[in-house]
């Protein structure tokens, strides 16, 4: 489904991932973790399509797609969904129009019809309910004025609401405290299925004691220098980064 | 009543013989163009347009070194070759046919005359007055002739005294005392004509105690092919426990150019919401000035301004508190892309017996492109201690996280910018109460912004 090969990207001439590979297939959940400064949100953001960095060598593949080609809304519209880190507050913007209008544009791009007013309110008090967001929420303007766990529901329920092929959740769980990471959890375990995958970035394993991953990876240093199961998770919790970035620095020298 | 406790800080300089000989050069040829003058329909009229003379002769047009036109050279705008005749204008009823909303009272003005033939006043009540002020200043109105030039005694605006002197005609309107006026009027202004012509139309409008109204203004270019000048004056006074409700539209071609002064007297208990949506592509100057003069008063100016191509749009606003317990709330918001450049001063004065005031003033701007220009200037000048008074302004491009956060929701960056920027005018309209005519104005927007 997502297959990232080589990928090399800097700012303002800085380079952050240096020769990056990443396979993910249909119905798997990864996880990548990793310390501050490894490149994690920088990888979220390239794959998102945001412009400020410069991609220097690799690709990124999606459903076949060469994304590198696309901008940041036709790779939502083709099915990629990024949880911010930090969600943008967007005054005098209500999130049911935000979400109205965007499923309209995914929908027009696809061919589907647009979608019926009273189907778009059903869907809407379901993946409600999915995040236990409150509905006077999704009325105000999109995270204006949200406390830190309302925006992580409510990028949840933005995820519930345009049902991506590919999700990527970038540290959704900093901030945040066990009930509303609960909810999180709960919301994204219900959205899994075996036709969509996700990746999920995070500093901590707690995270994934509720979202149960298939595949761990370390991001170090701009490249993924180790991969397991949910295990070296753990080992992480239990041995901290400092193992991997001994051990990393003997390889390099 | 002793309201003089703020000093004023416009210590001008006395001008020479010859300078004031040069402006009575141009006002002379101004006053030989207009035909009809106020002064002619009544003697009252006709001494405070003398005075006037008087002192635009020594003042002449604003230059460059005038600080209160700083961003806005009037003289590049407004030149002697302008002339003050009135031409007759050759609009069809077809041509205004969709500018009119049956649901208001509509009064149509071409070039600062009031055509009763094009007029609807079929809703308006038998109790409110709408007639040319040359009518009611000539039938003796006393509410007319008490008041005409009162609320700009004082005044030191050199457009302001130019437009008394020379202007020939406008509205009076008159709200009796304890009459909610269940209609707004709708004043439909056009400018039309191949003359680079200067119009100098002057109104009136009167709220006895207890009176409430919305007063629509929108102001419109139909068939003009030359530069014209429009130097409007609106005098407003609203009285003890009365509501002034005054939406402005702005939506005239790049050949108008105005100037457009409003003076409003806000008395004991009463309240202005005055709100001005700029989308011009000529030139615009607004000044408005609330001289708050009742206690528990409270004035709300806002203002939207859409600049774009190589316009020009000047908010220069006043807000005067002169007594105690008032509240007073500003917030000017401009949209400047292209060659555009907008303009923002605005300055509260708060007398030294205002104690207790509220007063409020905000401005925001959004930059499109490198070539757009903001100047904005926020002044607060205060002589009571009793007061909370705060100013604020910011200016930047459209935010890029913002943006970023909703094309990676499906959004093309086109409509992402396009709702940004409608959002950012939300808060301005959102302030107009006339549901009709606060959904006109949001289609304009959105017709602007695209």
């Amino acid at each position: 489904m997502l297959e990232i090969k080589d990928l090399k990207v800097s700012v303002e001439g800085k380079q952050i991932l240096k020769g990056l590979n990443l396979t993910v297939n249909k119905g798997e959940v990864h996880a990548i973790m990793g310390p501050n400064g490894s490149g994690k949100s920088t990888l979220a953001s390239v794959i998102a399509g945001k412009e400020d960095y410069t991609v220097d060598g690799g690709s990124i593949t999606f459903n076949g797609k060469d994304m590198l080609e696309l901008s940041a809304d036709e790779r939502a519209k083709e099915g990629m969904f990024l949880a911010f880190q930090y969600p943008v507050e967007i005054p005098g913007v209500s999130t049911i129009n935000f979400l109205k209008t965007a499923i309209a544009e995914i929908r027009q791009y696809r061919g589907l019809p647009p979608m019926e007013a009273k189907d778009f309110l059903k869907t809407m008090r379901e993946k409600q309910k999915l995040v236990e967001i409150e509905a006077n929420l999704t009325g105000r303007s999109v995270n204006e004025g949200f406390s830190g766990g309302e925006k992580k529901r409510n990028e949840i329920f933005q995820m519930a609401m345009l049902e991506p092929s590919m999700a990527i959740l970038d540290e959704t769980d900093s901030g945040l405290d066990i009930d509303a990471l609960r909810i999180v959890a709960t919301g994204v375990n219900k959205l899994r299925t075996k036709d969509n995958a996700f990746v999920v970035i995070t500093h901590y394993q707690r995270l994934l004691e509720y979202i149960v991953p298939d595949f761990v990876h370390v991001l170090y240093k701009g490249r993924i220098v180790k991969s397991g199961t949910r295990e070296l998770a753990l080992e992480l919790e239990g041995k901290g980064y400092d193992w991997i970035k001994k051990e990393f620095s003997e390889i390099e020298a | 009543m002793e309201l003089a406790t703020a000093k004023t800080n416009s210590t001008r300089r006395v001008p020479t013989q010859a300078e004031i000989d040069k402006n009575t050069t141009i006002l002379n040829k101004w006053l030989g163009e207009a035909e009809t003058r106020l002064g002619s329909a009544n003697p009252f009229a006709k001494d405070t347009q003398l005075v006037a003379e008087e002192h635009f002769a020594h003042v002449g047009l604003p230059d460059r070194k005038a600080e209160d036109y700083k961003y806005t050279h009037i003289r590049t705008y407004l030149q002697e070759d302008y002339t003050a005749k009135a031409f007759a204008a050759n609009i069809l009823p077809s041509e205004i046919e969709s500018l009119l909303n049956d649901d208001f009272i509509s009064i149509v003005v071409v070039n600062g005359k009031y055509v009763t033939e094009y007029s609807r006043l079929n809703k308006l009540p038998q109790q409110v007055t709408v007639q040319s002020l040359y009518k009611a200043l000539q039938q003796g109105n006393e509410v007319a002739i008490k008041n005409f030039n009162r609320a700009l005694h004082k005044s030191k605006n050199p457009l302001a005294m130019l437009n008394t002197a020379l202007a020939g005609d406008g509205i009076f309107i008159n709200v009796p005392e304890t009459f909610l006026c269940p209609v707004p009027i709708h004043i439909v202004n056009i400018c039309t004509g191949d003359t680079k012509a200067l119009h100098n139309p002057r109104s009136l409008v009167y709220l006895h105690e207890n009176a409430e109204l919305t007063l629509i203004e929108s102001y419109h270019s139909i068939k003009q092919t030359e530069k014209n000048f429009t130097n409007s004056v609106t005098e407003f006074y609203i009285e003890d426990n009365a509501s002034l409700e005054n939406y402005i539209l702005q939506d005239e071609d790049a050949l108008s150019q105005r100037n457009d002064v409003r003076q409003f007297i806000v008395n004991r208990d009463s309240r202005l919401n005055s709100v001005i949506i700029s989308l011009d592509g000529g030139m615009v100057r607004n000044d408005p000035t609330v001289l708050i003069e009742g206690e528990n008063s409270e004035a709300h100016l806002n203002g939207l301004f859409i600049v774009k191509e190589n316009g020009h749009i000047d908010n220069h606003t006043m807000v005067e508190h002169r007594v105690p317990n008032c509240f007073s709330n500003e917030l000017y918001k401009g949209v400047i892309s292209d060659n555009a450049e907008g303009v923002f001063n605005g300055k509260i004065l708060v007398y030294r017996d205002a104690q207790k005031t509220n007063a409020y003033q905000s401005n925001k701007n959004i930059l499109l492109g490198d070539k757009a220009v903001i100047n904005t200037k926020p002044q607060l000048e205060i002589y009571a201690d009793d007061v909370r008074c705060t100013h604020g302004t910011s200016t930047g491009m459209l935010n890029e996280e913002a943006l970023f956060y909703m094309r990676s929701r499906g959004l093309n960056e086109k409509l992402a910018k396009n709702i940004l920027l409608q959002a950012f005018a939300k808060e301005v309209s959102n302030t107009i109460k006339n549901e009709a005519f606060r959904a006109f104005i949001e289609q304009k927007i959105e017709e602007n912004i695209q």
